[in-house]
């Protein structure tokens, strides 16, 4: 197993002119090749502090981060993200093809391969033939399909998600976590994923990072054992499924 | 399919009726007017078709929108480039927006004679004031549209790694382009005012140098003419605006039709 992602004794603060908030305090990690990984805790407690620090848009005040051994500057080449506010991130002056094609653009793709790329990615999130249709003219499930479709397009080394399912109504949520599952078993792309639902980060997830404490550092790391393929209808009903989201549940709200 | 042609037909009745109205309005009170200064509206009415359709046309009005197009063209693009600059960077607004605010709290049309000065009395003058004018409109509004760019649009944009053009034209433009489009129409509203001005205080050929002339000599029914004109003029220029914006924001406007 190689490591996909070091995360190395990072810490991180913001200084304002009163005081300085230390957010994470020596937090240290790897994420496997080919896993799926999801960080919870507490709300506030820096999540998404960590997802900019390994997306690149933000610089650790202390450690580094390594992705495939290098250390990251800026973004990082290979990495897609699907962020939770999909009105915000998807471009509503594109078409769906064409929000899709952006990022694209900068692979050494021609215009044939390009357009198979698009389809395969719309095919794959069930949104075959939306080509044309603008993101606000679909519902909010389908806009994140969207977004994942984007973030799949490039062919990502790392996947990033950041609450994605947090926007959209339970029944969605179940659909597109089933989605996440199939492109899981399709492509296999290291993922990590911030979410707020214990449910949905056992159902999904091969590690559990929880993330606890003021200032923040790694509370515990839980390997779910459940074995894959995963349905909502009979994992969730699983004794094991119970014991480990009593177990994460217990740890992100302090009691264990 | 009727109901719509229906309501369109509403929508556009609703709009003119008032106009229609006052025009009615005005045609019969004036009908027997004997005051110099306030003909008939049907003689104004007559008069204008002999001026302007389409006698003077090209002595007067070809010049005025000539002008005002360049000027109005140079001013956006200036005030897009300006804008952009400094709606990018806190930094550098900050040195240059004491500057932005002093001059463009001037009323344009008292800056004419300072245009005048400069540059004589010829089309180059009347096109600088336009342009100038029509800039700090446009310059406020780009501004306002990059400075309020989406921030998670501009972390998507940076994760996936799009190249400064990239994220300039791709990303940055098209999303500050509402309010862009904005300044646009204020500018072009300035832009208008501005060249009839210019041609005011100027000579020469112009529809505003027409109407002053006429007034000056006492030749008030070609001068009511020339108001009569402005005002079609401007109309007309506001709604062409109107529709090619329409176009360009299609994707703004119907997204705020869809999610209210």
């Amino acid at each position: 197993m190689t490591t996909a992602i070091a995360i190395n004794h990072v810490s991180m603060e913001y200084k304002t002119p009163k005081a300085t908030t230390h957010v994470l305090e020596n937090v240290s990690y790897e994420v496997q090749d080919g896993h799926f990984v999801s960080i919870v805790g507490p709300s506030g407690v820096g999540k998404t502090t960590l997802i900019r620090l390994l997306t690149g848009l933000a610089k650790p005040t202390a450690g580094e981060i390594l992705i495939r051994g290098k250390r990251i500057e800026d973004a990082p080449e290979g990495l897609a993200v699907v962020l939770q506010d999909y009105t915000r991130s998807l471009m509503p002056w594109l078409t769906v093809e064409k929000n899709i094609a952006l990022p694209l653009r900068n692979q050494p793709l021609n215009k044939a391969e390009r357009k198979q790329r698009i389809t395969e990615s719309l095919v794959e999130v069930g949104l075959e033939g939306s080509e044309s249709k603008y993101p606000w003219q679909l519902s909010g499930g389908m806009q994140q399909r969207v977004s994942i479709a984007r973030a799949l397009a490039v062919r990502p080394n790392l996947l990033v998600m950041d609450e994605p399912f947090a926007s959209v109504d339970a029944q969605t949520r179940f659909d597109l976590e089933d989605l996440v599952l199939k492109v899981r078993d399709d492509f296999g792309i290291t993922t990590l994923m911030v979410t707020h639902d214990i449910d949905e980060a056992v159902y999904l997830s091969d590690e559990i990072v929880v993330l606890y404490g003021k200032p923040a550092a790694v509370r515990d790391i839980v390997k779910i054992d459940i074995p894959f393929p995963r349905s909502q209808m009979t994992t969730r009903n699983d004794h094991r499924f119970a014991d480990l989201r009593t177990h994460v549940y217990g740890m992100v709200r302090g009691l264990e | 399919m009727t109901s719509l042609l229906n309501s369109r037909i509403i929508r556009f009745l609703v709009g003119i009726w008032l106009p229609l109205l006052l025009i009615w309005w005005w045609w019969t009170a004036s009908a027997d007017s004997v005051d110099p200064f306030f003909p008939p509206l049907s003689a104004i009415w007559e008069q204008f078709k002999f001026n302007w359709i389409w006698q003077l046309f090209p002595v007067h009005v070809v010049p005025s929108l000539r002008n005002l197009f360049v000027g109005y063209s140079i001013g956006i693009i200036a005030g897009v480039v300006f804008g952009a600059l400094l709606g990018s960077s806190r930094r550098v607004s900050r040195y240059f927006e004491p500057l932005i605010d002093f001059f463009r709290s001037i009323p344009p049309v008292a800056t004419v004679p300072v245009f005048i000065l400069l540059f004589g009395l010829d089309a180059n003058m009347r096109i600088a004031a336009v342009a100038v004018a029509a800039t700090f409109p446009t310059l406020l509004s780009t501004m306002q549209g990059f400075r309020g760019t989406d921030s998670t649009l501009l972390d998507t944009g940076n994760v996936f790694r799009l190249t400064k053009f990239q994220m300039m034209w791709k990303l940055r433009i098209p999303s500050a382009s509402p309010l862009i489009w904005s300044g646009f129409q204020v500018s072009l509203q300035i832009a208008f005012v501005v060249t009839i001005a210019s041609e005011i205080l100027g000579s020469g050929f112009g529809i505003g140098a027409f109407t002053v002339m006429s007034s000056d000599s006492f030749m008030i029914l070609d001068a009511w003419t020339g108001v009569l004109l402005m005002g079609l003029i401007g109309f007309a220029l506001n709604v062409i605006f109107d529709i090619i914006e329409k176009r360009s924001l299609h994707w703004y406007f119907g997204q705020k039709k869809l999610t209210r």
